[in-house]
């Protein structure tokens, strides 16, 4: 149980420590006119929403309606069932069904230049994970908690998929309307009621491939 | 002499009997300064026409991509809407230089109609809407079921034949036309009804609540639906099959119309052939080499034209399915461009 807690408290750092590296990029790009032209561009394909810790997303919450609404789709793989294959431009986390077929979820996924590929396994689960936002991030949002327990108010939703060794995870939101956009820092995140249906379906161990679109 | 008699004579003939192919196609596109598309009259998501006559939809922005691909502008296209009585006639008589109308490519149409399919642009078939609280997720679940359909279509037959090959049995409740048998699935008199599945996601939005209806992923029957040019015009086949080509390369290489200048600077082989910066591809279809690069910025590439008209980006969500990049779980193949 120890052991769960540093490690969750080590990844939640990393994970949340890209955001400040976003933040610099940002600022540094707007020095520069013609990047600042592509982060305007860039800003309407994105939107800039800070954590909201506190506002309430119970574990009832899911995508219901639309293409983002979870639901079996025609999905060809030679992966096995089981797998999960996340398309980080198409906003979609696929679980593998077989007889080509998978169950798709809709995503919220890495703001532009935090999006990545690879292949990994889920090595921890966690439910109501706790939330310890790093040195940095308080500075610039002196507001936010030191700690935040886990609970429907935590910006990390109802259960967290840890990835490998990375600093990356696919967990929940209390902020579903962010479901289908870029905005985080290289996590995936569903809503806290398809997090909880995806946590049951996938155990330690579970391959993991994450695909991005090609880059010129 | 009597060899130049025989030339001349066939040349002349040539002239009478096939005009189209003599001035060729693009040639007489170009002259004109617009490219003839022949579209659907009104499909939801396909082809659709606004008040102030501005079209849009999946085929539509095929005829676009084509246009940008020889003029460099997306505006060049005047829209001829063809019933599907009259659409290959059009064709055929020089009415339109291209058919971009939701047409199922078969045999007869080309081998009978002279015709040719210049590629597959949108996978379509037989699908099943099923309520939601049938709770089913397969169409391999539907023992018993209680089916709704049109009367006297093939998806009447694909039906029969679909469950007679997995040894299931259900209930038919057939319907004279499309608009009954969607009334008797909303009106429970049925459970499941089944259609082209784009149609069927067409149809959904007409329910009084579409959320309690879900369409399964199955696909039973093959609807593969092209673009059409003549036959006798093999150089302009060629030009209308390499733009559908390039759409779908522009998407697998990551080129799309909001980066389409940016891809000029690019150092990838592939992605600089495709910009026309090397390889002359545009010089052998009497193209601009920059002709990849303008059918992407007129219409999007594959995946933008897809989202903007029938999948995420619309109202009816169509999942990429079967249309989706070989090497992301789809079936959409196209050779390289070089």
């Amino acid at each position: 149980m120890q052991h769960q807690r540093t490690s969750h408290h080590q990844t939640s750092v990393g994970c949340k420590a890209l955001a400040v590296i976003a933040w610099l990029s940002l600022t540094i790009s707007l020095a520069d006119p013609a990047a600042a032209q592509a982060q305007a561009k860039l800003s309407q394909e994105t939107f800039e929403i800070g954590d909201e810790p506190g506002r309430i997303s119970t574990e009832e919450v899911i995508i219901s309606d639309g293409p983002y609404a979870r639901q079996m789709v025609f999905f060809r793989s030679s992966e096995a069932p089981g797998t999960v294959v996340i398309h980080t431009s198409e906003r979609f986390l696929y679980v593998v069904q077989g007889n080509n077929r998978a169950l798709r979820y809709g995503i919220g996924v890495g703001r532009e230049g935090f999006q990545w590929s690879g292949l990994v396994q889920v090595s921890r689960k966690a439910e109501w994970p706790d939330w310890r936002p790093p040195p940095e991030m308080i500075a610039r949002q002196p507001y936010l908690p030191r700690f935040m327990a886990g609970g429907p108010g935590n910006p990390m939703g109802a259960r967290a998929l840890y990835l490998g060794s990375t600093v990356f995870r696919i967990h929940g939101t209390n902020q579903p309307e962010t479901i289908g956009h870029a905005i985080s820092s290289g996590c995936f995140r569903l809503a806290n009621g398809d997090i909880i249906d995806l946590y049951g379906r996938v155990p330690i161990g579970t391959k993991v491939v994450i695909r991005h679109g090609a880059s010129l | 002499m009597l060899s130049v008699a025989k030339t001349l004579i066939r040349a002349g003939l040539m002239t009478i009997l096939a005009v189209p192919a003599g001035a060729g196609t693009l040639d007489t596109v170009k002259q004109r300064g617009t490219l003839q598309c022949g579209v659907s009259e009104n499909l939801f998501g396909f082809s659709e026409r606004t008040d102030q006559d501005q079209w849009s939809g999946f085929d539509v922005d095929f005829c676009r991509a084509v246009a940008g691909a020889i003029f460099g502008d997306r505006a060049k296209v005047t829209f001829v809407p063809l019933s599907a009585g009259d659409r290959f006639d059009a064709l055929r008589a020089n009415r339109v230089d291209l058919l971009s109308r939701n047409s199922t490519w078969t045999l007869e149409r080309e081998a009978g109609l002279g015709l040719a399919f210049a590629g597959i642009t949108y996978h379509d078939g037989q699908g099943f809407m099923v309520m939601k609280d049938l709770s089913v997720t397969s169409a391999l679940e539907l023992e018993r079921a209680r089916i709704c359909v049109e009367t006297g279509t093939t998806s009447q037959l694909n039906l029969a034949d679909y469950f007679r090959t997995n040894s299931m049995t259900f209930e038919e409740r057939a319907f004279p036309n499309a608009a009954e048998a969607l009334a008797a699935f909303q009106s429970g008199q049925c459970n499941v009804l089944t259609r082209d599945q784009s149609a069927l996601f067409a149809e959904r939005l007409k329910l009084s609540r579409p959320n309690d209806a879900i369409i399964l992923p199955d696909i039973i029957s093959k609807e593969p639906l092209g673009p059409v040019t003549r036959a006798d015009d093999f150089s302009w086949f060629t030009i209308v099959k390499w733009v559908n080509f390039a759409l779908v390369n522009a998407e697998e290489l990551g080129i799309s119309s909001a980066n389409a200048d940016e891809a000029r600077t690019s150092h990838k082989p592939d992605v600089r052939r495709f910009a026309g910066l090397e390889g002359g591809t545009g010089r052998m279809l009497g193209l601009d080499d920059n002709w990849a690069l303008y059918a992407v910025r007129a219409a999007g590439n594959y995946a933008e034209i897809y989202e903007r008209n029938l999948g995420v980006g619309s109202r009816l969500g169509i999942p990429r399915g079967l249309n989706q990049l070989w090497s992301m779980g789809g079936i959409l193949y196209a050779p390289p461009i070089r």
